[in-house]
């Protein structure tokens, strides 16, 4: 993240640096200022760009929803995270000019004035919003036009940069903007489409097609990357170490303490880095608590071994292949995820069997675990449970009907259970012929 | 209180007999002008309705409206218990939880007497109006009732056709088929032997045999039955008895359900 930081952070309070965007204005009247349909927001963004930098809104590759991305014409793109506070933690900013922070520091001015000056160009943000900008790889931006539309389209044309760019430009008008002013973003793509295309050349012309291998070949070096300084914690927890945890068979009652975390579907993986953040804090805290629950285990059972002994390239590979679905969930067009997908099983770049039959191995244990558990859940549950006196009233009440009706049944006597082989089709009854008396009483 | 008083204990015998091989429970319903009966059997497509009018008992005594709801079945073993020509005398209160049967042979002063329990039976009262019928036929009751068994092994519907000519039973079954034809006769010398065809009309419906059976089990009770047929109502078939009391059978004609 400290790269993504323009300055360094100043020692007062006013940590991050304001950055509003330009239609922002900023408030100056001492009285409380009307609310703004366009509230500052806070930004971080990376330092060092040009100063054309500027913010466009493009699709986002993998939901189709327009996005904001930060683009600078020399460093590429960058695309925004939202940190925000736990919706009823209430949090808002308070943002300072710096002109207000130094003149109070410098002293030279009456006490008074600094004052006025500070309270005067402050500003209070009600959501305590903070947008990170991190850098995105210009190929995922262009990824959706490089797609099949749909999955039945198998057979893609080759094409030449010209009628990418101009299919970029007819799916956003951004896109026509940015290559108008920014001339040098059509080399900057073009570099990027030889790495993931298959090319012919024509001529002088270069023709480009989306190679799904090659894709698959870069989504696994930047998984690489990613898993290199390990993953980060949240995700770690969540997707590795729950994955991954063998449950102990000779103890029933401890068991039930344990999470059984499957492993989780793609989509929970965007949500946002606090959402992530959060649920991460919970989950040291309970497999804190697991953890000292074995111990005890151990001591008491002296159970030292667990019955599945996980090798030691498992955990890699879980990493990588979370880090892939992370990539394919959140960058990648959804007609692609899917061939991404299973182009990954039958690709021999990367070999996860060891891992799938590892999981497997894991799942059929928790299983067994958890039958184990339901069966002592349903001892204790008989004993436990009181039958209320409702219930066995209205038992009693539906035998006491059914014995009635057996007996009325025997009682029948024969000419009535002849009658009833009768066939009465096409037979009105009665009521359609007569009609009903009210009751006498 | 009720208290009414049967010369012959055959007659409530053969009421009951013919009735409970149709229904199982019914209300008897007592009141002034005597005791009446109304229910219908289980699927609904068949109803009986017997009135035993006050003028059949003597002495007859209802002082109020009184519904006695009795299973058929138990009746029947009671009334078992009465020889042919014994008496018997009803008798319940105002709000009875019991019936009371006494029978009495009046050669030996033999006297029995049995309570049965009474039931709340919740049944619905349907109004049957007068009708004028396109064809009423008489006959005796011997007659109905081999017409209607001879067909039965043949088929389970018959249609009675009722024409100028006479009347035409006529089944058509699995085997074969079989019409049993009467013409409207007057047999002087034997009238209850006669079968008279009061015609305005000519109609042609087709009932269930196995109903029709069933009815003939009260063959006992009259020595002549009466059939009254028109198109789209039920039939009606009437066993009548003695001071105008009657035992009547509805049943639902089969309609566009062709075999």
């Amino acid at each position: 993240m400290a790269r993504t930081r323009s300055k360094p952070a100043p020692a007062a309070a006013t940590a991050e640096e304001l950055e509003s965007t330009t239609e922002v204005p900023t408030a100056t009247a001492k009285s409380v200022p009307p609310p703004d349909k366009n509230r500052p927001k806070l930004f971080l963004l990376p330092k060092d760009t040009s100063e054309d930098s500027r913010i466009v809104t493009l699709d986002n590759p993998a939901t189709g929803a327009p996005s904001r991305y930060y683009f600078c014409p020399e460093k590429g793109f960058y695309e925004f995270t939202r940190i925000a506070a736990p919706k009823k933690d209430c949090r808002s900013w308070l943002i300072t000019s710096e002109e207000s922070l130094a003149s109070k520091e410098s002293g030279n001015g009456l006490t008074t004035d600094s004052e006025n000056v500070e309270l005067g160009t402050g500003y209070v943000v009600q959501a305590a919003n903070l947008f990170i900008a991190t850098p995105i790889d210009l190929l995922f931006l262009i990824l959706p036009v490089l797609a099949p539309k749909n999955m039945k389209e198998t057979e893609q044309h080759f094409l030449e940069l010209f009628d990418h760019l101009e299919a970029l430009s007819t799916a956003s008008r951004q896109w026509k903007a940015l290559f108008t002013q920014y001339p040098s973003l059509k080399a900057m793509i073009e570099k990027k489409m030889v790495a993931i295309c298959d090319t012919v050349s024509v001529g002088d012309d270069t023709m480009y097609r989306i190679s799904q291998e090659k894709l698959l070949a870069l989504l696994l070096k930047k998984a690489e990357r990613v898993c290199k300084n390990g993953l980060p914690p949240s995700l770690e927890n969540k997707f590795i170490k729950t994955a991954l945890e063998v449950p102990i068979m000779n103890i029933k009652r401890e068991e039930s303490s344990l999470t059984v975390v499957s492993e989780n579907p793609d989509s929970q993986l965007s949500t946002t880095a606090t959402a992530i953040d959060s649920q991460s804090s919970t989950e040291t805290v309970s497999t804190a608590a697991t953890s000292v629950i074995h111990e005890e285990v151990i001591k008491e059972e002296f159970i030292s071994t667990p019955s599945l002994v996980t090798p030691p390239e498992i955990p890699r590979l879980l990493r990588l292949r979370t880090a892939l679905r992370y990539l394919a969930s959140s960058y990648l067009p959804s007609t692609l995820r899917t061939s991404i997908q299973t182009l990954l099983q039958s690709s021999n770049l990367i070999d996860f069997t060891p891992l799938d039959t590892h999981l497997a191995a894991v799942a059929k244990l928790r299983s067994e675990a958890a039958a184990l558990r339901s069966i002592s859940d349903n001892i204790s549950r008989k004993r436990g449970l009181e039958e209320d006196d409702e219930k066995i009233a209205e038992r009693e009440e539906k035998k006491r009907k059914k014995e009635e009706e057996e007996k009325k049944k025997k009682t029948e006597s024969r000419g009535i259970k002849q009658l009833k082989k009768a066939d009465t089709s096409g037979m009105k009854k009665m009521s359609s012929f007569f009609t009903k008396l009210p009751k006498k009483t | 209180m009720l208290e009414a008083r049967l010369q012959q204990a055959d007659v409530m015998k053969k009421v009951v007999d013919a009735i409970k091989d149709l229904v199982q429970d019914c209300n008897f319903d007592c009141n002034d002008s005597g005791i009446a009966l109304q229910a219908m059997d289980n699927s609904h497509v068949a109803l009986v309705s017997m009135m035993l009018r006050s003028e059949s008992f003597s002495p007859f005594r209802c002082d109020r409206n009184i519904a006695l709801g009795i299973n058929l079945g138990s009746l029947t073993k009671v009334l078992r218990a009465a020889a042919k020509d014994d008496q018997l005398t009803i008798k319940a209160e105002d709000v009875p939880d019991v019936v009371n049967l006494v029978f009495e042979s009046g050669e030996q002063d033999r006297i029995s007497e049995y309570d049965i329990k009474l039931m709340d039976i919740d049944q619905e009262h349907l109004g049957i109006p007068e009708t004028e019928y396109a064809a009423t036929i008489q006959m005796p009751v011997a007659e109905f009732q081999r017409i209607c068994r001879d067909l039965s092994a043949l088929s389970e519907s018959v249609t009675i056709e009722c024409t100028k000519e006479g009347v035409k039973f006529s089944s058509q079954g699995d085997i074969g088929s079989g019409s049993v034809q009467l013409r409207a006769t007057s047999n002087i010398e034997k009238a209850e032997n006669s079968v008279e065809i009061d015609l305005t009309e000519p109609v042609a419906l087709t009932f269930s045999l196995k109903y029709l059976v069933n009815f003939c089990k009260a063959s006992g009770l009259s020595d002549r039955v009466s059939l009254h047929l028109s198109s789209e109502v039920p039939l009606l078939v009437e066993y009548p008895m003695q001071n105008n009391s009657y035992l009547r059978f509805y049943l639902a004609p089969k309609i566009g359900d062709e075999e």
